[in-house]
């Protein structure tokens, strides 16, 4: 196979000259006919029989692609996957995408007509084609013109072809040879440039991962990240307890955190006055606050019984006793903010209208269970 | 005869003087790389890398330091970086034009020069990547600005003209990048077969992407030069637009005009052209391409560039006529700020540069002048620079509230970054002019006298 011509070419010293060969090699009918010039000769694609590029609908095709894909994406970030209102605009305002949607055209079309044009159309890079290895192909990529007679299905007659072109006025004719040294075009060659793109990455890679190794990023900036001021648990050496933080000045109220005052347990009865109103919501934030805190040990009927007090050996207080009964809305709340018994204080994890809404949860309970007839729808 | 004299005249001057075959052009332009540069190379280049060097070594300091080594702060947060990102975008479009624009207009003598306008193009790119890159503080993140899926599950805001310039920049540097490598391919397959180190062949058949140059190989080349010439036409007139909307779009006095997308796109080509103009002059005269690039070429450049200087006049006007026809006491005072003021020297320096001294193109014998086209192009750079200097900061230093007014004093790490991009710019000319071939070799040649069959003798006859 590889002993077999491709193709006879031959050498002219113009444009017109090679112009005037080609009808005259062509009506022989001796192979399929091409040029090579060292520029465009127009008129020429005609010439040969060839057929015009394709590559204008496949240019319009990517770029009509290219907006669409543009419009949806923007419309699917900006109004569906996170819209955002910006500007009191509307979330799909597409006057504002247009110029976007320009660009990403463009750029479609763009490596569409170049890559395609490469890649697609004249099927490079490629460096195995017979006539790169010609005599000739200093010439051709210079300022000679050649016509080649190039076999079909792998026959062609090298003398009648020979006699063709020097007829017509070609000289330096020669016959061309598949190029063996090179890798044939085929599976083999694709294999190969995947196999060189693929060792690129990896030594672009592991150039990456030593230079990033071998030269740590600093962070950059670093006065902007450590700024001259102090901070939660940082030292100082301002003050005489050695810490930048500062305990808040004595008799310090926080807000909604007002203390108890003095009140002993006895007097807590009278003395707290539970403020809120027994309303839906606040019933409502009752029972959530005592779900997620009471309930584990007083029950959700409040009776005290519940699986853990078993395993605990602690008796919990039951509402629905006469002692708990007896007692007025303020001690309930002291108990809660103080502790009782086993029961630790619970001020810090309730705030004082939480506690409040409790005490006001555990009334209803009480009620639910020894409910009076009037009750009853 | 004398009416065949006459005649002659009135004829388009030759692309090329004297006797230029292929093959001579091929041996002059091609060679270049073949050989060893001179000295005077080796120590414009010495020059011109210190210079990007220092800005290399400032652009360290601002973030070993912080970006408060900048004159940027209240109220004027876009100072340098802005202006000079918006310069250098400006430098590219001219490259562009000459290789897209005129090609389609089919004017035959921009072939000479498009290759080198098309480099400039995307040196001035790179140059202008610099600014915004640096001025978002962070580099490292500037990822941030493209539309990627992220753990905050955010997308970025197209709505955005910040964003549209993101979009806008990269694809022309992507397009020109292309086209320019495209165009390259045919004359790095004439320089694979003439060269005769080995490595350099290795690399120009890598390059050349294995060209052979058959009449098929050229059909789909002609067709992809000319659509990617159409596709750049467009592209050129939105990326400067899309510039001009980071101002127009906002509300701020003396940017919120519907001018300025055709008032920024003249200003790019204007200043482009000039810094073709300032590189082509040496260039030519140093590589001896005077044949090639011709005093004619240099006088329709020159021709080019007073056109721009007078549609930059037209919209200086216009941006006056626009102020005072607003009856907005605000945008007045804008207005008259770019001529008086503390920046009303740089208004008056505009307006000079820009509009004034062009004027002397109108005259044959300057236009053919080097040192009056010199003078001129450089005068234009200072002016174009100048004028998007004034247009930002007295826009931004005195705004609605007088409380917040303030002045920009840019500090000598602004003014060495800039000197830097200067640098990083004429590096890479100087690199390009010796490394490439900096003249379409297939291009010209393919105008050459007699290089198309029946068409040369008819249109010369």
């Amino acid at each position: 196979m590889s002993d077999k011509p491709v193709a006879v070419l031959a050498l002219f010293p113009s444009a017109q000259a090679l112009m005037d060969a080609v009808p005259k090699v062509r009506e022989k009918n001796l192979g399929t006919l091409q040029a090579y010039t060292p520029y465009p000769v127009h008129g020429l694609d005609k010439a040969l029989g060839l057929k015009p590029s394709p590559l204008g609908i496949m240019v319009f095709a990517m770029g009509a692609l290219g907006a669409t894909l543009a419009l949806l994406f923007e419309w699917w970030t900006s109004a569906s996957d996170y819209p955002v209102r910006i500007g009191g605009k509307a979330f799909f305002s597409w006057q504002a995408f247009v110029p976007v949607m320009f660009e990403v055209t463009v750029l479609f079309a763009a490596f569409t007509a170049g890559l395609g044009m490469i890649t697609l159309m004249n099927r490079l890079p490629w460096f195995g084609h017979p006539v790169l290895h010609t005599n000739a192909i200093k010439a051709i990529t210079r300022d000679g013109f050649a016509l080649a007679v190039e076999a079909v299905k792998g026959e062609l007659d090298v003398e009648a072809a020979t006699a063709a072109l020097e007829e017509a006025g070609g000289a330096e004719v020669e016959v061309v040879f598949p190029c063996t040294e090179k890798i044939p075009p085929g599976p083999t060659l694709q294999v190969f440039k995947i196999l060189a793109v693929a060792a690129g990455c990896a030594v672009a890679g592991i150039t990456m991962y030593f230079a990033i190794k071998l030269f740590p990023v600093l962070p950059p900036m670093a006065d902007m990240e450590e700024q001259v001021k102090a901070i939660p648990y940082e030292s100082s050496a301002c003050f005489e307890d050695g810490m930048a933080m500062r305990p808040p000045v004595d008799g310090t109220v926080a807000r909604g955190m007002l203390p108890m005052g003095p009140v002993t347990e006895e007097a807590s009865g009278s003395v707290l006055v539970n403020p809120l109103a027994a309303t839906t919501e606040v019933l409502a934030e009752g029972r959530e606050r005592y779900e997620a805190l009471c309930i584990a040990c007083h029950g959700p009927l409040g009776n005290g019984k519940m699986s853990l007090s078993k395993e605990y050996k602690a008796t919990p207080a039951n509402f629905h006793g006469a002692t708990v009964k007896a007692y007025a809305d303020g001690r309930l709340y002291y108990a809660i903010s103080k502790g009782k018994n086993a029961m630790a204080a619970y001020a810090v994890d309730l705030t004082p209208e939480e506690r409040w809404a409790v005490v006001h949860y555990i009334r209803a309970l009480q009620r639910s269970q020894d409910a009076p007839e009037e009750d009853l729808p | 005869m004398a009416d065949n004299e006459a005649l002659r005249d009135l004829l388009p001057p030759p692309l090329v003087e004297g006797d230029v075959t292929p093959g001579l052009l091929d041996d002059q332009v091609l060679e270049t790389p073949e050989q060893k540069p001179p000295k005077a190379w080796f120590l414009a280049f010495f020059v011109t890398s210190g210079m990007f060097l220092i800005g290399a070594a400032l652009i360290g300091y601002t973030f070993a330091t912080g970006v408060g080594v900048w004159g940027n702060n209240s109220p004027v947060f876009w100072g340098f970086p802005i202006v000079n990102f918006v310069f250098w975008v400006g430098i590219g479009h001219a490259g562009t034009l000459i290789s897209a624009i005129l090609f389609l207009f089919r004017k035959r003598w921009r072939n000479a020069i498009a290759r080198f306008a098309e480099a400039m193009t995307l040196f001035a790119l790179m140059c202008a990547a610099i600014f915004p890159l640096i001025h978002v503080g962070r580099p490292w993140f500037a990822f941030w600005l493209f539309p990627y899926p992220n753990e905050r599950a955010l997308w970025v805001n197209f709505r955005s003209p910040l964003l549209w310039d993101v979009f806008a920049v990269n694809t022309y540097f992507a397009v020109s990048a292309l086209f320019w490598f495209l165009g390259m391919v045919p004359d790095l397959a004439s320089m694979r077969e003439r060269t005769k180190s080995k490595f350099r062949k290795l690399l120009y058949t890598i390059g050349s992407l294995g060209w052979r140059g058959s009449a098929n190989d050229w059909k789909h080349f002609e067709m992809a030069y000319l659509l990617l010439a159409g596709l750049a036409t467009g592209l050129v007139l939105s990326v400067h637009s899309v510039v001009s909307f980071d101002f127009a779009v906002s509300l701020v006095p003396g940017w919120h005009m519907t001018i300025f997308p055709p008032y920024f796109v003249t200003g790019a080509i204007f200043a482009g052209f000039a810094m073709v103009v300032l590189v082509l002059v040496p260039v030519r005269k140093i590589m001896g391409f005077s044949h090639l690039i011709t005093d004619h070429h240099l006088d329709v450049m020159n021709k080019v560039i007073l056109a721009m200087a007078c549609l930059m006049g037209y919209s200086y006007f216009m941006e006056g006529y626009t102020a005072w026809y607003s009856q907005n006491p605000y945008i007045h005072h804008i207005f008259t700020k770019y001529v008086t003021g503390t920046y009303g020297w740089a208004g008056i320096l505009t307006l000079t540069c820009n509009v004034l001294i062009p004027q002397l193109l109108w005259f044959p014998k300057l236009r053919k002048s080097i040192p009056v086209m010199i003078f001129v192009a450089l005068s234009v750079t200072v002016g174009m620079w100048f004028e998007r200097f004034v247009i930002f900061l007295v826009s931004l230093h005195q705004d609605f509230l007088p409380s917040s007014w303030g002045l920009y004093i840019p500090t000598s790490v602004d003014v060495g970054i800039l000197l830097g991009s200067f640098g990083l710019f004429f590096t890479l000319v100087l690199l390009f002019a010796r490394m490439l071939p900096v003249i379409s070799t297939t291009e010209v040649k393919m105008d050459l006298k007699g290089a198309q069959p029946h068409h040369g003798e008819e249109a010369h006859e």
